[in-house]
């Protein structure tokens, strides 16, 4: 498959809106780090090292195609800047792996739902999205796959200390299990610092999803285990689970309360978010944002009826600069992102009201 | 006089240390003191402030100074993992191990760290070539179908409790065989 697939303006897969609980919980996000035994590690090893990892891995993950998934590999280093931005804004690749410069690649599956990174901090990193809360699920995607990679690569693994990695903060299971979540009636009643210290206590960690600093841009959350050594896969998972079902609760319970005090004024912030999109002519990424969660909470308590979850999704993932320029076709000064941003959305966000218009009742399943 | 570092050229600079109250001088000639001068591994450090500091509270640890450690190494050997070079100290001052020999390298200083930022010292979960946690799976599965024998019985439902309780007896001979290893 060519990197053109993985390139186009649309959602991810893993931003389906048909997830469990796929209001509050956008996406569930598993990541295994592994090494294999006898290379020295990214940050030492030689140029030579990592091409053999990069081919012995491929092999391996290639061996393994089966009808439903097919994989294709890229190397980084041939992709130019604004492809790798656009792949890190739909997350199929992390930041650090896209300004690698030594053998660094990954491994898309067609359906976008699992991607191997190679080279990355670890030599290889197994990440499974799936869209909604689906803890279960997505960590059994993973762990199958590494379980048919196992067999096929030296993993480095010590009794004591479980599968090593690079970094001591991933050594153990090499698991990280993060959800993503729209949280802003939590954030509109200053309840989520409450929350994330309450998180912090049970070692779990809140970053915003447009990467690190971005903390509550839009209103989203991402929350995610710190702790891999001491624990097994399925505690880890256990208590992320519990932990973000009390999230989704205090969530729908600060909702209510919202709704219940202010109806009216959230009615008329709603409108005028959805307003603002329609009609724009400039949008700050940060406007963007905030007035797609908005809607999105619009959509959700059910006063926004004409606009369908999965535009948002879409939208929430347009909005970055990356995605852009994409659609503008070349590179952009900040101040003409936001005009592209606002066409962009404009764009988006009318087409749909006439389709909707025009099929009537079939587009009112939201 | 010789410059005690390279043994070599001739010794023009002196440096005088005091560590702990204590205080040292050393002679060095320019080239290796330009190598020491604590001006020179100042520019060195300025990028790597906020990592280090970072990497420093999280571990518990302090992060020495960078002259401190050169000067020792000098002097005393210091345990350098044979695959990657990595010693503890640089392993402090990243956050990042160079490979997976430096697990092995420094086992009998990683526990420390570990300590505080994970839950435990000790790896459960998942091995390469083992199936996946047998044990708490079936564990999990004895614990629900003893629920299940419970409702069984205040329901009335004899033959399905009786089944219920041949299940969970087949369950916990399965682990009995299976668990030696387990903890």
């Amino acid at each position: 498959m060519n990197l053109e697939h993985f390139l186009k303006s649309e959602a991810p897969g893993w931003m389906d809106d048909k997830g469990l609980d796929a209001d509050i919980v956008l996406s569930t996000r598993i990541r295994l780090a592994r090494n294999l035994e006898g290379y020295r590690y990214p940050l030492s090893f030689t140029e030579q090292e990592a091409k053999q990892i990069d081919g012995v891995v491929s092999q391996a993950v290639l061996n393994i195609n089966n009808d439903k998934r097919i994989f294709s590999h890229f190397t980084i280093k041939e992709m130019p800047l604004l492809q790798r931005q656009v792949l890190v804004e739909k997350h199929l690749i992390s930041p650090l792996l896209a300004k690698k410069e030594k053998s660094a690649s990954v491994l898309l599956s067609s359906d976008e739902t699992i991607s191997v990174m190679i080279n990355e901090e670890d030599h290889l990193r197994i990440q499974c999205l799936l869209p909604g809360l689906q803890l279960l699920e997505t960590y059994e995607l993973a762990n199958k796959l590494d379980s048919h990679l196992e067999k096929q690569l030296p993993y480095a693994f010590n009794e004591s200390f479980g599968y090593l990695t690079c970094c001591p903060t991933n050594v153990g299971t090499g698991l990280r299990a993060s959800v993503m979540m729209h949280l802003p009636a939590l954030t509109m009643s200053k309840q989520i610092k409450a929350v994330t210290q309450m998180l912090a206590r049970f070692g779990m960690v809140v970053r915003g999803i447009y990467g690190e600093g971005s903390e509550n841009l839009g209103n989203v959350y991402q929350i995610s285990n710190q702790v891999t050594l001491g624990k097994s896969e399925e505690e880890i998972i256990d208590d992320l689970q519990n932990i973000v079902v009390q999230i989704i609760q205090s969530e729908r319970g600060a909702r209510e309360a919202l709704l219940k005090k202010s109806k009216v004024v959230l009615e008329d912030r709603f409108n005028r978010s959805l307003g603002t999109l329609r009609y724009a002519r400039v949008m700050t990424s940060e406007e963007a944002a905030a007035c797609l969660s908005n809607v999105r909470l619009g959509v959700d308590v059910g006063i926004i009826n004409d606009v369908p979850l999965s535009v948002l999704n879409e939208c929430m993932i347009l909005i970055q600069p990356g995605f852009v320029q994409q659609y503008a076709g070349t590179t952009l000064q900040p101040a003409e992102r936001d005009i592209f941003r606002a066409k962009l959305l404009r764009e988006k966000l009318n087409v749909n009201r006439q389709s909707s218009m025009e099929k009537g009742e079939e587009k009112y399943d939201v | 006089m010789i410059c005690e570092h390279c043994k070599d050229r001739q010794a023009t600079v002196t440096v005088t240390q005091v560590v702990n109250g204590q205080k040292s001088e050393r002679h060095y000639c320019e080239v290796c003191a330009n190598k020491f001068h604590p001006f020179n591994i100042d520019f060195h450090k300025d990028e790597q402030i906020p990592i280090h500091q970072l990497v420093s509270n999280l571990f518990g640890l302090p992060v020495w100074n960078n002259a401190q450690e050169k000067l020792q190494a000098t002097t005393q050997k210091i345990t350098q993992c044979p695959q990657c070079g990595y010693t503890f100290r640089q392993f402090l001052n990243e956050g990042k191990l160079g490979c997976s020999q430096c697990y092995e390298t420094f086992s009998n200083k990683l526990p420390q760290v570990l300590t505080k930022i994970q839950a435990g010292t000790k790896h459960i979960g998942k091995s390469p070539g083992r199936p996946t946690n047998d044990h708490t799976r079936i564990k999990k599965q004895i614990e629900t179908t003893r629920e299940q024998l419970l409702l069984a019985i205040s329901e009335e439902r004899f033959e399905d409790a009786a089944k219920l309780r041949d299940e969970i007896k087949d369950m916990e001979r399965k682990l009995e065989r299976g668990g030696v290893d387990a903890p």
